[in-house]
């Protein structure tokens, strides 16, 4: 019945749509800018002892890029969200100045004439990452196609990973990276974003029956029919099995808990959490008993100081450079001492950008970044609360979960509070899958946001109608 | 580096975070001001009717607040009032229980449609179906909460 749901698009405003000005993203874009341009100093101070910035051009495009992306949007006249942008932005470009403060040759990619470094790079992504989500935010107005073809996407996504497993390049013992031509690219980050289009697109399908056609499991514990569960079970078990085979722990563990949150927004049962988590503990102890390489990570997790020359290397020296920073940090470029050459932390611009700025902002800019998160997390779910269908409202809370999770997990991770899982840390690490994925997020969240036109008033009755409506003629 | 610079430096390192945390603030304030003026609004209401499609009143695209029970029918007394030839008095009732959406055909004499199903009994409702009464189509969306 709710499949044949009525195609919910945007209102069309008539004609050009006319600039709506955005004065708060303005303001916001503004701050950000201008604290990334002291941390731009304060950079280029420690490093050369002149008052400059530290990469004085790169600072002007980004700011340029996202003064462009703000104008886009007033031009498009959309109401949608004012905040989202400018907390992406500051995430953003706290990563770009990290990437400018760590050693340049961690990656050097040639492009046509010229070599870029690991900052340039970043900045490159960053640049394509602002016109993809700004493209998004303007263009996506109907959600019919998401919604109609989930198992397409669905089967695409794992189609596309499947060709990573088969074809993929090994590094670092996983086979994560599928280049095709000169591009190479991480598809579990791409396939997050398919599968919250999926599950939302699912649940939202299926949410009456999920939540009130019950199956009696044992006593008074029920579980949703197992038919309507069947689907989205198995596709959630493909994902899980092949990022498992592939030695993808994060993605799994993010795959599994967006899943759990969005079918618990779906059916507000939390019966279904509890027996989600049970599975998952199961699940888990599973995996250790068959995987070496997963009761390593525990082993790590527990006492890294057991093998600190191996595999507790990496993890130590983020600790260390944790508490070197203490509650304000170092400053930007006076932390990270090298040992014989090299950065302390292997991955620092991958899987440990946390650390960096543990080290070099201290605490309070480790808060900071986890608040910025919150702050995107918050207005995902509001922007859900807000949505005028189910599925509207599941796959923006969906989305702002995905962001939410994996900054948990890796954030976790680095710290030493769950078993680390090599995931990036969205907006801010090094990589172009990464900041590509996140954008296509942030630019459906600023989608799905738009309140559409001001609704218009409902035509009057013409006078004549309602001078014979009312019999003592006008009063 | 001279003890000028030194101490420029560690201004700028200090500026830096407060900045970052001001920006935050700023955020913060934002996304409070909208959460207020969220619970402010009169609108405010579980769901919404909107008129797709109408012979007279109510007219094409009018918005009915609605909450947990709401009748529909030609009675004025009804929360929302259906002036179509072809509505009874008591035409359908739409409820909110619990988790889901319902209506119910009051024994109309010319029935209700969901989605162009005709309603026996009671239908379960999702946001975005379409109710029609006669030549009225009304639609459920999420009530701006």
């Amino acid at each position: 019945m709710t499949g044949l749901a009525a195609d919910v698009r945007a209102p069309a405003l008539p004609g050009f749509p006319r600039p709506r000005p955005r004065p708060r993203e303005l303001a916001l874009l503004a701050a950000v800018i201008l604290a990334l341009g002291v941390g731009s100093l304060s950079l280029g101070l420690a490093r050369t002892g002149r008052l400059e910035p530290a990469d004085l051009p790169g600072l002007a495009l980004f700011a340029g890029g996202l003064l462009a992306a703000h104008a886009l949007l007033v031009l498009a006249g959309r109401r949608v969200d004012e905040i989202l942008l400018p907390a992406a932005a500051l995430l953003g470009g706290i990563g770009m100045l990290v990437m400018e403060r760590l050693p340049q040759d961690l990656v050097v990619q040639e492009i046509g004439p010229w070599t870029l470094g690991l900052g340039d790079l970043q900045l490159v992504w960053l640049g394509v990452a602002l016109a993809v989500a700004t493209a998004i935010a303007v263009a996506l107005r109907s959600d019919r196609w998401l919604r109609l073809y989930k198992y397409t996407w669905a089967a695409s996504g794992l189609v596309l990973l499947a060709l990573t497993f088969i074809f993929g390049s090994e590094v670092n013992g996983s086979r994560l990276t599928l280049q095709i031509g000169p591009i190479s690219g991480q598809p579990s980050e791409l396939l997050k974003v398919i599968l919250v289009v999926f599950f939302a697109a699912y649940l939202a399908e299926n949410r009456i029956l999920l939540a009130d056609a019950r199956v009696r499991l044992v006593g008074p514990i029920t579980v949703p029919p197992l038919a309507y569960l069947a689907p989205i079970g198995a596709m959630l078990a493909l994902a899980l099995g092949i990022v498992v085979v592939q030695r993808d722990l994060g993605a799994a563990l993010l795959f599994y808990a967006v899943f759990l949150g969005l079918l618990f927004l779906a059916t507000g049962r939390r019966t279904d959490v509890v027996l989600g988590l049970l599975l998952f503990a199961a699940g888990f102890a599973l995996l250790a008993l068959f995987f070496p390489h997963v009761q390593q990570r525990i082993a790590v997790w527990l006492d890294p100081w057991a093998d600190p020359l191996g595999d507790g290397y990496q993890l130590i020296q983020a600790l260390h450079a944790f508490a070197r920073g203490g509650l304000v940090g170092t400053g930007l470029g006076a932390g990270l001492p090298e040992i014989g050459g090299r950065l302390p932390i292997p991955a620092v611009h991958t899987d440990f950008p946390l650390a960096a700025i543990g080290e070099e902002l201290g605490m309070t800019g480790v808060a900071a970044v986890l608040a910025a998160y919150l702050v995107i997390v918050g207005r995902g779910l509001r922007i859900a609360a807000a949505a005028r269908d189910d599925f509207r409202a599941l796959l923006a809370a969906g989305l702002a979960l995905v962001v939410g999770v994996q900054a948990a997990i890796i954030a976790g991770g680095n710290l030493k509070l769950i078993p680390l899982t090599g995931i990036t840390l969205p907006f801010v690490s090094y990589g172009g899958s990464s900041l590509l994925a996140n954008a296509i997020v942030v630019g459906m969240l600023l989608a799905l946001s738009d309140r559409g036109a001001a609704p218009l008033a409902p035509p009057r009755p013409s006078r004549l109608a309602r001078l014979r409506r009312s019999p003592g003629g006008p009063s | 580096m001279d003890p000028g610079l030194n101490l420029l430096l560690w201004v700028l390192r200090l500026a830096f975070l407060a900045l970052l945390w001001v920006a935050l603030a700023l955020m913060a304030r934002a996304l409070l001001r909208d959460v207020r003026a969220a619970s402010r609004d009169p609108a405010a209401s579980l769901g919404r009717l909107v008129v797709v499609a109408s012979s007279g009143q109510p007219a094409a695209g009018a918005v009915f607040g609605v909450d947990a029970v709401a009748t529909l029918g030609r009675d004025l007394g009804s929360s929302v009032v259906v002036d179509d030839p072809y509505a009874s008095a008591q035409h359908a009732v739409l409820t909110f229980r619990g988790r889901a959406w319902y209506v119910e055909d009051l024994r109309s004499t010319n029935g209700t449609q969901v989605n162009g199903a005709p309603v026996v009994g009671v239908a379960a409702l999702a946001y975005g179906d379409e109710i029609r009464i006669g030549d009225v189509r009304l639609r459920l969306e999420r009530g701006r909460g």
